[in-house]
């Protein structure tokens, strides 16, 4: 049973969380201005149907607005926090450049995002326990190997409570 | 303690006006991308911003560039004119500066026409076309 429309595998979470283009903090609005027509725009138009989502997934607090068919070529602009605009002309390039181009002038280097991520993880321990919201385990009765809980499984009868306090009432007399 | 003067989250917005009935201030809608959850397809998403325009220079359709203003103007007023990207019927294209309406530019691209018929008629001569007798097939 496959999945419905032309080139659906754009719309799986593991495409749209492949996306290379994470934006600096400074970029707030991306315009992308294209034709639906003619060869010059062809790579604009495989950028907006294959990487827009992407970027998207990764900048979710960017506004990324397309406008069809205003100018003769084809070209994105960025709109930065200080009033700085970015324009970008992609007439006649292949959509991979375009979003390699992109990355190199305002997107976050694989360094600095190694380095997020590496201190993303810093914050949570996975040997610590507590609730499901925010570790990996609740109790040692969880662990393979530990004790079960009793609720689920009966303790043998030498670790339960009232054998151990018979025990030692008999072994005292 | 209420945050009564609070700034807005977005700082900057892009969008299309689509009233100007109100004395010095545009509505203006924004849509932004958002995604489905089962289809995992990214949508238009619209909201309506009120601008502040003291010129009263938008008309409906423009596209235009909002900043967020300080703190809030009015009950709905949050956010002023910054620029106008696309003046409707009067689009400029970045790239070349010229006037453009669709495919075309509406302003010529070249200089003037006579200096470029002069031209031709002189690359023409240049290139010595003469009608030779095809060569015989043998």
């Amino acid at each position: 049973m496959p999945m419905k429309g032309r080139f659906p595998i754009r719309r799986t979470l593991e495409y749209l969380q492949k996306g290379e283009i994470v934006f600096k903090k400074s970029v707030k609005i991306m315009t992308v201005n294209y034709n639906t027509h003619g060869d010059l725009s062809e790579g604009a138009r495989k950028f907006v149907f294959f990487n827009i989502p992407q970027i998207q997934y990764k900048n979710p607090w960017v506004q990324i607005m397309m406008f069809k068919n205003m100018t003769p070529s084809p070209f994105v602009r960025f709109y930065l926090d200080d009033g700085e605009q970015v324009l970008v002309d992609v007439e006649g390039k292949h959509h991979k450049e375009i979003t390699h181009h992109v990355k190199k002038i305002l997107g976050k280097t694989d360094q600095v995002l190694e380095a997020e991520a590496l201190a993303k993880m810093e914050l949570s321990n996975p040997a610590n326990f507590g609730h499901k919201k925010y570790f990996l385990r609740e109790c040692m009765s969880e662990v393979e190997g530990q004790v079960p809980h009793p609720g689920l499984v009966p303790l043998p009868k030498e670790m339960t409570g009232k054998y151990r306090a018979k025990m030692a009432a008999t072994s005292d007399e | 303690m209420s945050a009564r003067q609070a700034s807005v989250h977005a700082k900057w917005v892009i969008g299309q006006v689509i009233g100007t009935k109100m004395k010095k201030t545009a509505k203006v809608r924004v849509t932004r991308l958002v995604l489905d959850n089962y289809l995992l397809k990214y949508y238009n998403k619209r909201k309506t911003y009120f601008a502040h325009d003291a010129l009263e220079q938008c008309t409906i359709g423009d596209v235009v560039l909002l900043k967020a203003l300080p703190g809030k103007r009015s009950k709905h007023v949050k956010h002023e004119l910054s620029e106008v990207v696309f003046k409707v019927g009067q689009v400029v294209d970045p790239l070349t500066g010229m006037r453009v309406a669709g495919k075309q530019y509406l302003e010529p691209l070249a200089e003037s026409t006579e200096d470029a018929e002069v031209s031709l008629t002189e690359k023409l001569e240049q290139l010595n076309i003469t009608a030779s007798s095809p060569p015989s097939p043998s």
